[in-house]
């Protein structure tokens, strides 16, 4: 059924994280909401901002800039926190991911979609999909299932190819 | 079809439920009418549906069964041991039954062989008679019986000749089912009493198989010189008729006699109404179900906790709605939002209730656990059940089962002695087993004592030791060891039994019930019994809490965890090194929420200590100030926070912010293993 959804949908939303453009298949996207005040769990892993109150349910909310190993950042106007329904082990768990700013909602047909890279790729490749190339631009396509899931408490950064991982793994 | 199968299944399995708990009353009192009735008429049920809904096997299966209860009830065959062991063998089959791919299973057919044939040979003792005919016969039978009146006033000059009234009644009486009215309102005065002469007059209701002639028999002798009137009142027995009799017996309380006419009003009334309960008969049972479905009705869980939900979030609703109302002084809108509020709490209220059941269900189940294991142990027990009333939340119900079964076969297999051993020890031959449920505060309380040979502590210990579980030289009261049973790895069974000793041990048990944020404790003594004591929250949605601020950020503490709040200066809390702070003259260890949680020290002079209970001490937890009590609407912190256990949940304020609900023992117990 997933599957036959994204054959048949070939909508994506795509995001920023700096300078770098991702996208997430909309069939996970429950909502986009502006930032609102989270509530802190203390003692908790530091990618895990926190709670927030999602129409009366409890909502956790994830730091995605910190699950991709880049600084942490200040929120602006342009901050937002996606809802996504992730699946994970059959079961459809929500999770908000603060992300810099939503760009758009974008066609990509699956035969733009090409295989990442296998060398000079800062990511995990089981958490990408693939990248496809709009207007000049480089969009990188994100398994959500995979990269909110709730076992994968590490980063998704290859620890192989470097960057600022100290930060989120010290606590 | 499938949709109607499935209701035919749940349905049957509550009736199957039915049939067991009624049996097992029936094996108290085997001669319980009221009781061989029901059963009748939950197989009558049970018969019928599965025929409806095409289960041929429980149709014919039931249609057998049945008819040794008939039979039962008809006074042909007694209620016996042996009866009874195969009807509970049945009930199990039945269960079996309702799964229909158990059909083909070689062992459910050996099974089902035997049962039939065991259960024809009751019915058919001597020579395979056509069963149909049999019930016709016990019918006739009881439709031979007739009801007579009898008067008889006995000469005065009666004893002169040397009768005895009361021997010519208590002969009438051994004619059948009777019911005596003796009429004293003759009796002069004390002093015109004449000892040699009768006063007395009786009025007699007799149901007998006879015929009139063997009535006048009885008085053939005095029936000359005295007034006697016997008259039929009625084919029928209408001293089953319970409100024919209470009728009669309240005339002939108050006045001085019935009288013929009166009576034979009665009778054609109650003849009437047998009449009447005879054609509804057939259709009796259709009635009673139909009245429960009036009563109650079938909601699947889901949409209940559908419901648990929006009630939920209507109040979290209702609660910034207030204080939206209080911040806005928006004319009109008081009354309304006070309305609303009113409403709220009444939905919350009613929509709570319906998610809590009676224990009773689960309580039944164990009365079967007992009767089978004490076959199999060989050991007499009385299972003494309280408190099957008491409600809880159907989530904890749920949970319950397994620990409290556990619970209960350790006590049967380890605690209660044998009988020959527990005369030796000066105790009842039969063991005892409590088990009690009752609320205590916001919690209900669920008890399991025995008074068997109790559990002694140095076995307990030493064991502990040779396991390694404890060190050998550190002192333990006798508390801390009769919990280490709850210590994983840990079994005390000598031998490994069928009963307990699975591999599930009390560490399981107590696993089980923090999972329903419920706690357990043992207390024991050596040769008087043990007694498990099982303590729950009423619900897992909604706890009384106490909300609290630190660094500005709202938490919830639960209610029934707090023993006292304190302000205490900062210097004591800050400038101490062993984390002890006197309150109230004692010293009780405290932590700094602040602190624990890596937050800056707050800059105000007073700080507030909540005492909390942990396990059997008192803990301080500092926090910044009390906000005040608060009922806060349980919701799980998500699958993200899955290894976060210190916050049993969050909760949403009125302005919409998240509380966090802290669980003070996972909370305690990480900041000491953290020091």
């Amino acid at each position: 059924m997933e599957t036959e959804n994204k054959n048949q949908i070939k909508s994506y939303l795509t995001f920023k994280l700096g300078n770098e453009e991702f996208a997430a298949h909309v069939s996970k996207v429950l909502n986009i909401l502006e930032m609102t005040p989270i509530t802190k769990v203390p003692k908790a892993p530091d990618y895990l901002k926190g709670v927030i109150n999602l129409r009366g349910a409890v909502l956790p909310v994830i730091d995605t800039r910190i699950k991709f190993g880049m600084p942490e950042a200040e929120y602006t106007n342009n901050t937002c926190i996606i809802v996504l329904d992730i699946d994970v082990d059959g079961e459809s768990v929500h999770v908000g991911a603060i992300v810099d700013s939503v760009q758009a909602v974008l066609e990509i047909d699956n035969s733009q979609i090409m295989p990442l890279p296998t060398l000079g790729s800062r990511y995990k490749s089981e958490f990408i999909i693939g990248m496809a190339k709009v207007e000049e631009r480089f969009i990188i396509i994100l398994n959500m299932d995979a990269i909110f899931s709730v076992d994968e408490i590490t980063s998704i950064v290859d620890s192989n190819q470097t960057v600022a991982e100290g930060s989120e793994t010290q606590q | 079809m499938d949709n109607f199968k499935k209701k035919f299944i749940e349905e049957a399995a509550e009736l199957i439920d039915k049939l067991e708990v009624a049996l097992l009353e029936l094996e108290k009192k085997p001669n319980d009418e009221a009781l061989i009735q029901q059963v009748f008429r939950v197989m009558h049920t049970l018969k019928g549906n599965s025929a409806m809904f095409g289960f041929e096997l429980i149709d014919s299966f039931t249609h057998n069964l049945k008819s040794i209860y008939d039979k039962i009830r008809n006074g042909q065959l007694e209620v016996s041991k042996d009866i009874l062991n195969i009807t509970f063998s049945s009930v199990d089959h039945l269960k079996a039954m309702l799964d229909e791919q158990n059909y083909d299973d070689p062992d459910f057919k050996t099974i089902h062989s035997g049962l039939m044939g065991k259960i024809n040979k009751i019915i058919n003792p001597d020579i395979v008679e056509k069963e149909s005919n049999n019930t016709e016969k016990a019918q006739d039978m009881s439709g031979s019986f007739s009801t007579f009146y009898i008067l008889f006033e006995p000469n005065e000059k009666i004893f002169s000749n040397g009768t005895n009234p009361l021997y010519l009644l208590d002969e009438l009486c051994s004619l059948g089912e009777h019911k005596v009215y003796a009429h004293f309102n003759r009796l002069p005065g004390i002093k015109d009493i004449n000892p040699n002469l009768c006063y007395t007059y009786w009025e007699v209701l007799l149901v007998t198989d006879k015929d009139v002639n063997a009535i006048h028999d009885v008085f053939i002798f005095v029936e000359t010189d005295s007034k006697l009137e016997i008259q039929k009142l009625a084919e029928e027995n209408l001293l089953a008729d319970k409100e024919f009799v209470d009728e009669v017996s309240h005339l002939a309380d108050i006045q001085k006699d019935v009288g013929l006419v009166t009576i034979q009003r009665l009778a054609a009334k109650s003849v009437a109404r047998i009449n009447k309960a005879k054609a509804r008969e057939f259709t009796k049972e259709r009635i009673a179900t139909k009245d429960k479905t009036a009563a109650s009705i079938r909601v699947s869980s889901d949409k209940l906790d559908h419901l648990m939900n929006l009630v939920s979030e209507l109040v979290t609703t209702q609660a910034r709605l207030s204080l939206f109302a209080e911040q806005n002084n928006v004319p009109g809108l008081a009354p309304i939002v006070e309305n609303v509020h009113k409403l709220t709490r009444q939905l919350r209220d009613i929509a709570f209730s319906i998610v809590l059941i009676p224990i009773e269900n689960l309580f039944g189940r164990f009365q079967r656990l007992i009767r089978d294991l004490s076959a199999e142990l060989h050991k007499e027990v009385d299972f003494i059940i309280e408190g099957a009333d008491t409600e809880l939340d159907k989530t904890i119900i749920e949970n319950l089962s397994d620990p409290l079964m556990h619970i209960i076969r350790n006590s049967m297999d380890h605690g209660i002695e044998e009988s020959r051993i527990r005369i030796a020890n000066g105790k009842p031959a039969k063991g005892k087993i409590h088990l009690k449920a009752f609320y205590s505060g916001a919690n209900v309380i669920i008890q399991v004592s025995d008074d068997g040979a109790g559990i002694d502590p140095e076995i307990i210990h030493a064991k502990a030791i040779s396991k390694g579980l404890v060190p050998s030289d550190k002192k333990m009261s006798k508390k801390e060891i009769l919990d280490l049973i709850f210590l994983p790895g840990f079994s005390t069974a000598k031998k490994v039994t069928d009963v307990s000793g699975r591999g599930v041990g009390m560490d399981v048990v107590k696993k089980k019930i923090s999972d329903i944020r419920g706690e357990v404790e043992v207390e024991s003594e050596v040769g008087l019994g043990t007694t498990i004591t099982i303590k729950l929250p009423l619900t897992l949605s909604i706890i009384d809490g106490l909300l609290v601020s630190i660094d500005s950020s709202p938490f919830v503490i639960p209610l029934s965890s707090i023993d006292k709040i304190y302000a205490v200066d900062k210097e004591s809390i800050y400038n101490t090194f062993n984390n002890l702070v006197t309150l109230d003259g004692t010293q009780i260890p405290f932590f700094s929420l602040r602190k624990e949680f890596n937050l800056q020290p707050s800059n105000e002079e007073l700080e507030q200590v909540v005492v909390v209970n942990f396990e059997d001490n008192r803990v301080g937890l500092v926090v910044d100030y009390v906000i005040g009590e608060y009922q806060a609407v349980l919701k799980p912190l998500g699958k993200h926070y899955k290894s976060h256990d210190i916050f049993s949940g969050a909760t949403i304020l009125g302005d919409g912010t998240v509380a966090l609900v802290m669980d003070t023992n996972k909370i305690i117990k990480m900041f000491a293993t953290s020091k």
